[in-house]
């Protein structure tokens, strides 16, 4: 017991010699429409000026019809993930059903606000489909808060992305102009196109796009290739 | 917060078909506090030239009186008027001049060359590094958004009123998401016989 | 009490501080590497993973330990490496292997596979960064999981991926691009190919990573198991170091 209460084990503040936190950059951009939900991320994990890896998808499913893009510390998006994964399993298994994509959303936010004081350092974006199959996205920040959407980008290309889907999407500082729902080839295609745009300012985006295009008929998959400098 | 952000603001240039445009926001504020809407970051400094700067707000006000009077200097000696491109490297090698003890701003010349109404877009750092650009340059608190906006948006020969519509809808959307600048714009279309100036309304939040 | 008074830790020992020296009202848990080993590569081709790393335990800038083992036999389906500090490879190897201890007791027929071992690595490590107590290592799995080649990193923070090529520290940076041109040129190279590969990338990490030794372990995994060659030596050419102006 006094080996407990000495120096080394004692509970007492403790030097930090290493951070626990690393950005591994990459990017995620979702829409939602009437009867999907697009999300992509990019397919590099970075470094530092270290390119780790070309070929890794951001994406997590969480059920037939929720998409969670996880970007920033891998390590923790990796951990959240699959925190994630492993309690949608105990919930089929406690109700015999998959949880609703709203219910996730208030469950990550819940989780992400468990570690308050020792965050998970990812920005989320968790993309499905609501009771009647409408597209809903949910974006948070690292510690939980929570907002309910229809485009959001996140990651290291967020900000270059935002914008550019608050004009096309959200129809922001046009005038004139008939606001109807985006129909899912031209949100497939501006995914794609802002993918483009963050790869060649960004060098935490590139190499690969990754996309899973939610209905009710299940998860499509679609791939893109990007520069890969 | 970086003394460059202390201000706050937003530019953009871009190249088009025979003509050139270069867009600010009319914002001056200290840190998060707005105090105007209507300052002026683009400055005339010829016929076919002008330029915007970004930035710390007193810096930005002594650079362009000094680059005035150097301007001058050589307008007067030479008998005939200053190029973008002599402008920049002008600019430049002022900046350069204070490498230790830099001016805070953050500069775009655009303009059409004499005699060829060429286009010219270069943009510089507070030391004076130069690129000149063939398709657009952005400065300023939310350049990353004005990247993403400009690099989707823009496409080359653009005609001088589509060149006005891309530009205006870069910059006002792109400074919409940034607290540091907005609160409207103005856009200086030039082209070989005239220079069209448009106040943007914007959302001022 | 005080441990390093307790162990006897001589005042100068160069590694903390000692005792007496130091403040009392903080513990310090995040320890430096001691011993370290530098990069571990690896490959995948057309029927296997290759891996390599050098046979040298650094001592800060001593050659200290010049035959240590960095890649290790997990059953006859994995292998893993390591770089970075030996102890703290050595105390998770020590899990490991009892872990397969176990499993073998059993005699269920069942095997761990590589892609568990480098989620149960992963996590473990994870579990230590969170506790701001980290191993400070770079560990890669290889391994064949259901017939198909498995090539995984995990860091020290527990990030984790696995690629079709990885090389750890400083075969990053000079491994890296050499063996991913290797695979852009041809996907699906054989096990010459991938051995040639290896070789070269090694050849390259002893001539400019001053913590690389000519001495290495080459470990081939496929579906016939588990082979490991140890204390094979680098064939090296100095001949262009006349070419290198500045370096005599």
């Amino acid at each position: 017991m006094e080996v407990l209460n000495s120096n080394f084990y004692g509970g007492k503040p403790t030097q930090l010699h290493f951070s626990p936190y690393e950005d591994n950059g990459g990017t995620v951009v979702a829409i939602a429409g009437k009867d999907f939900a697009i999300i992509g991320s990019d397919t590099r994990l970075s470094t530092g000026y270290s390119i780790e890896s070309r070929n890794q998808t951001k994406l997590f499913q969480l059920s037939s019809k929720t998409v969670l893009g996880c970007t920033g510390c891998w390590c923790d998006a990796l951990s959240l993930a699959h925190l994630m994964q492993a309690r949608m399993q105990m919930y089929l298994h406690d109700h015999n059903k998959e949880m609703s994509s709203l219910a996730v959303g208030q469950m990550l936010s819940t989780v992400l606000y468990n570690r308050r004081f020792f965050p998970y350092y990812v920005s989320n974006i968790l993309a499905g489909l609501d009771a009647d199959g409408k597209g809903i996205l949910h974006s948070y920040d690292p510690v939980g808060h929570c907002e309910k959407t229809y485009y959001v980008a996140g990651g290291s290309a967020g900000a270059f992305l935002q914008p550019l889907l608050d004009n096309q999407i959200g129809m922001k500082n046009q005038q004139n102009v008939e606001r109807r729902p985006v129909s899912m080839e031209r949100a497939l295609n501006l995914v794609k196109d802002s993918f483009i745009a963050a790869a060649e300012r960004d060098f935490y985006t590139g190499d690969g796009v990754h996309i899973n295009i939610i209905t009710k008929d299940g998860i499509r998959e679609d791939r893109m290739v990007l520069r890969k400098d | 917060m970086s003394i460059l952000s202390y201000n706050g603001g937003a530019l953009v240039a871009m190249t088009g078909k025979d003509c050139v445009a270069i867009a600010s926001d009319k914002r001056f504020g200290v840190q998060l506090q707005t105090l105007t809407t209507n300052c002026q970051k683009i400055f005339e400094m010829g016929p076919h030239l002008y330029l915007g700067m970004t930035g710390l707000a007193t810096d930005v006000k002594t650079v362009q009186s000094k680059l005035k009077f150097r301007q001058n200097l050589y307008e007067l000696r030479e008998g005939r008027i200053m190029s973008p491109e002599v402008f920049t490297n002008m600019m430049a090698n002022m900046l350069y001049e204070r490498r230790f003890g830099p001016y805070f701003i953050e500069p775009i010349v655009a303009g059409l060359e004499p005699k060829t109404f060429k286009p010219f877009i270069s943009v510089m750092d507070v030391l004076g590094a130069t690129s000149v650009c063939k398709d657009f340059a952005v400065q300023g608190t939310c350049i990353n958004q004005l990247f993403g906006m400009c690099e989707s948006l823009w496409q080359p020969d653009l005609e001088p009123d589509a060149l006005f519509e891309i530009i205006s809808q870069a910059i006002v959307n792109a400074f919409d998401r940034d607290a540091g600048s907005g609160w409207g714009a103005v856009v200086h279309v030039i082209e070989k016989d005239k220079v069209t100036i448009k106040h943007l309304k914007t959302r001022m939040d | 009490m005080d441990l390093k008074t307790e162990m006897k830790i001589p005042a100068d020992f160069p590694f903390g501080s000692s005792s007496t020296a130091s403040p009392s009202d903080y513990r310090q848990v995040a320890h430096t590497p001691i011993t370290t080993g530098t990069s571990v590569i690896g490959i995948k081709f057309d029927k296997g993973v290759m891996l390599a790393s050098d046979m040298l335990g650094s001592y800060g800038s001593l050659a200290k330990f010049r035959m240590i083992e960095r890649l290790v036999e997990v059953n006859k389906q994995i292998v893993i490496g390591a770089g970075g500090d030996y102890a703290d490879f050595q105390f998770l190897r020590d899990i490991i292997k009892q872990k397969v201890t176990d499993e073998t007791c059993l005699d269920d027929g069942f095997m761990l596979k590589p892609r568990s071992l480098h989620s149960w690595v992963t996590r473990f490590l994870y579990n230590r960064r969170n506790r701001f107590d980290p191993l400070w290592t770079n560990f890669v799995v290889a391994g064949m999981q259901d017939g198909e080649p498995f090539l995984g990193v995990v860091d020290k923070l527990g990030k984790a991926y696995e690629n079709e090529c990885v090389g750890t520290g400083l075969g990053n940076h000079i491994a890296i691009p050499y063996l991913r041109y290797a695979l852009d040129k041809k996907p699906n190279l054989t096990e010459q190919e991938a051995r040639e590969a290896i070789v070269k990338s090694l050849q390259s990490l002893f001539y400019r990573d001053a913590r690389a030794f000519d001495k290495y372990q080459l470990a081939t995994i496929t579906a016939d198991g588990v082979k490991i060659e140890n204390g094979l030596t680098l064939e090296t050419d100095w001949s262009m170091a006349d070419l290198s102006s500045g370096a005599d």
